[in-house]
């Protein structure tokens, strides 16, 4: 029993009083959080982002719905605001009907917040029971005893959306609140849709734990697109639990800028051969931020593909945290996976982390995993300057090249340019703090 | 144009050029040539300002002006331009993008408008076709996986689109074969001008057959120790280094 836990658990869980299925999911999750708490460094998953120690000495508890306008500060809106699509809208954790929109949803498709789903009968017992490996299992429990709300997605077989799903959170208070949320999103066979999410915070100091669950049929294909751009003096988990089936196939793309703290982390399982599996994250730190991005991919059949990417670029005092696991089955030949971290130290009290991990079972695999650690190159800068390019923009224009590979990967082109912006936006900042 | 006095330079600490004094008038052509290790890209490096070429004594007046006091962006602005004899390979950035950026950052710094992409475009292809410089290689990264003659034809399309004062040719045929030698050697010789000096620093007298030079001066351990016309550089081929390194030291 964790002290800690017990008493965050009292101010934050949920009252099981909800449909039986889930009570049952709820009271097991609450005992099996209160049991393990807060992942520490001393939980070998966990070492580089001790959770217990950025949780402790605060008194935390649930935020209050927002209502009314959302004065989202300059240069922090919704960078996919322009791109027409069905959208999902929470604020401080609270589904905002008046800014989502999920009119003329074509049919066989379920766009609707998590809460109306559970008033409807909709069970999500597979979901609720998939707490992901070891290293995510505790917040999947703190998850399921906490979150009250989220986003559901569902289409059914077949079905190709053509406009792509916002789901948008944005946390305008503050003040050692906290909120969870679950989505569930269920791809039948063939389905496939572009989800864009951003999270966007400036509240203070908050917890945001959002955990979502994705399970994709066979041939089905979703292309994830974020922002993660949290307050810097909040707490953010982001938990993506992925069953991809047979043929079926899913692309993320993250940027991450926010935060005091963050774990951004993945676990991807295939079910079915042909499978293919990718997360690829850029994310910019200064200051003393920190972010741990952790992925944990499952060739438990044959024939399946994978990658992760983490491109990080760390200013002042920033640490970075990269943790790729790879576990191949012992009959899962052919399988092919691919993890690698690149950093770029912009200061020498910078620090990064990386460790990668391969637990391989099966001979004929092809899996390959690297890390670097640098600095700007300064030939390059030196190239640059002699043809009269500012030593600011020459700088800007190799990171942004360092970048690239994440960013330029980006299948949608306006989601693409609007990250892409947005990374730059982030140089900018800097420049103007430097005067 | 150019005004270097008793110039001595360290890179890291080490001492490697040990009293340089060379004048250069406008549109001049000057070679520098001299054996490995004479110092010959320390000058050039000196000359653009890299950060760990230190000047310990003496003075580089450039139009007038104290050269050292400038930053390196600054240098090219002014005019100098540097081309390498080792173009750093930058990946991520395309060699249209870079062209781009670098006109429109000396435009702006000299204070005149930038050009819009049609002018741009324009202009570079303009300059791309008279050095058999492909539409495909402005879209690939900057010089990454460029044969040595793409790279140095690139390092010679950047000087015609820069137009610069004072441009110092490092080691321009080193990786060359003859036909891209001569592609490179027409290029330069087509932006000879009167308000236009050169320093064109070779190992090897082959590329003065092509870039005719006014003045030719050899450097060795660090000093100029002969100067001459075109001539001394025929010499140089015939009798190689040793005789004159040997009677400098």
């Amino acid at each position: 029993m964790s002290d800690q836990a017990l008493t965050y658990l009292d101010a934050n869980s949920v009252a099981t009083e909800g449909p039986a299925w889930l009570d049952v999911r709820r009271k097991a999750a609450h005992a099996s959080f209160a049991d393990a708490g807060f992942p520490h460094r001393r939980v070998e998953a966990w070492r580089y982002t001790d959770l217990s120690r950025l949780m402790a000495k605060t008194d935390w508890h649930p935020a209050a719905p927002h209502d009314g306008a959302v004065l989202v500060p300059e240069g922090r809106s919704n960078p996919f605001s322009s791109i027409a699509s069905h959208k999902l809208v929470f604020v401080n954790g609270f589904f905002r009907q008046d800014l989502s929109e999920l009119d003329g949803l074509p049919e066989g498709v379920e766009i609707l917040p998590l809460e109306t789903a559970l008033e409807r009968g909709t069970k999500f017992e597979s979901a609720f029971d998939a707490n992901g490996p070891e290293a995510m299992a505790p917040i999947a429990a703190l998850n399921t005893a906490c979150a009250r709300d989220g986003a559901v997605i569902r289409l059914n077989e077949g079905i190709t959306l053509e406009q792509p799903v916002q789901l948008i959170h944005y946390t305008p208070d503050g003040g050692a609140t906290v909120a969870h949320t679950r989505n569930v999103i269920e791809l039948g066979s063939g389905a496939s849709m572009t989800l864009l999410e951003a999270q966007i915070g400036w509240g203070g100091a908050y917890l945001v734990d959002r955990v979502t669950n994705l399970n994709l049929g066979e041939r089905a294909s979703l292309t994830h697109v974020r922002l993660e751009d949290e307050d810097t003096d909040a707490v953010h988990l982001s938990t993506v639990l992925g069953d991809v089936a047979s043929n079926a196939s899913y692309k993320a793309n993250t940027l991450a800028l926010g935060g005091r703290a963050g774990r951004l982390q993945s676990a991807l399982h295939f079910t079915g051969e042909g499978a293919h599996a990718e997360s690829n994250t850029a994310y910019l730190l200064r200051e003393t931020q920190h972010l741990d991005s952790t992925i944990v991919v499952d060739h438990a059949v044959p024939g399946c593909t994978s990658g992760a990417l983490a491109k990080g670029v760390l200013d002042d005092e920033a640490i970075g945290v990269f943790q790729g696991k790879v576990i191949v089955a012992p009959h899962a030949q052919k399988s092919d996976a691919k993890q690698m971290s690149n950093a770029l130290l912009l200061s020498r009290d910078a620090a990064m982390n990386a460790k990668p991990e391969l637990e391989i079972y099966a001979d004929d695999v092809q899996c390959a995993h690297g890390s670097t650690i640098g600095e700007l190159d300064g030939d390059a800068l030196f190239y640059l300057r002699s043809r009269g390019i500012e030593e600011q923009t020459a700088r800007q224009m190799l990171i942004s090249a360092f970048l690239g590979d994440v960013l330029e990967q980006i299948s949608h082109e306006v989601a693409r340019d609007a990250l892409t912006e947005r990374a730059t936006q982030w140089f900018e900042v800097k420049k103007e703090g430097e005067v | 144009m150019l005004e270097i006095k008793d110039l001595h330079a360290s890179v890291d600490g080490t001492p490697i050029l040990k009293g340089i004094s060379l004048t250069i008038g406008d549109g001049e052509i000057h070679a520098i040539m001299g054996p490995n290790g004479s110092g010959k890209s320390t000058l050039s490096n000196v000359l653009a300002g890299r950060e760990n070429y230190m000047i310990t004594k003496g003075s580089i007046i450039y139009k007038g002006k104290d050269l050292t006091e400038l930053s390196i962006e600054e240098r090219a602005s002014a005019g100098i331009f540097l081309a390498f004899q080792y173009p750093t390979e930058i990946p991520g950035v395309t060699t249209m993008t870079f062209l781009k950026t670098a006109v429109n950052a000396q435009r702006k710094a000299r204070g005149e408008d930038e050009l819009d992409a049609v002018k741009f475009l324009k202009l570079v292809r303009e300059k791309a076709k008279e050095l058999k410089v492909e539409e495909d290689m402005l879209k690939r990264p900057l010089n990454v996986g460029f044969s040595g003659g793409e790279k140095k034809r690139a390092e010679t399309l950047q000087m015609s689109l820069l137009q610069p004062s004072l441009a110092v040719l490092d080691e321009t045929d080193s990786g060359l074969d003859i036909d891209a030698l001569k592609i490179v050697a027409d290029g330069v010789n087509r932006m000879r001008a009167p308000d236009r000096s050169m320093i064109v620093i070779t190992h090897y007298q082959r590329l003065l057959d092509y870039i005719v030079p006014d003045h030719v001066h050899v450097l060795a351990k660090g000093k100029i120790i002969r100067s001459g016309g075109k001539a001394l550089a025929a010499e140089l081929e015939a009798s190689g280094y040793t005789d004159l390194t040997e009677s400098a030291a």
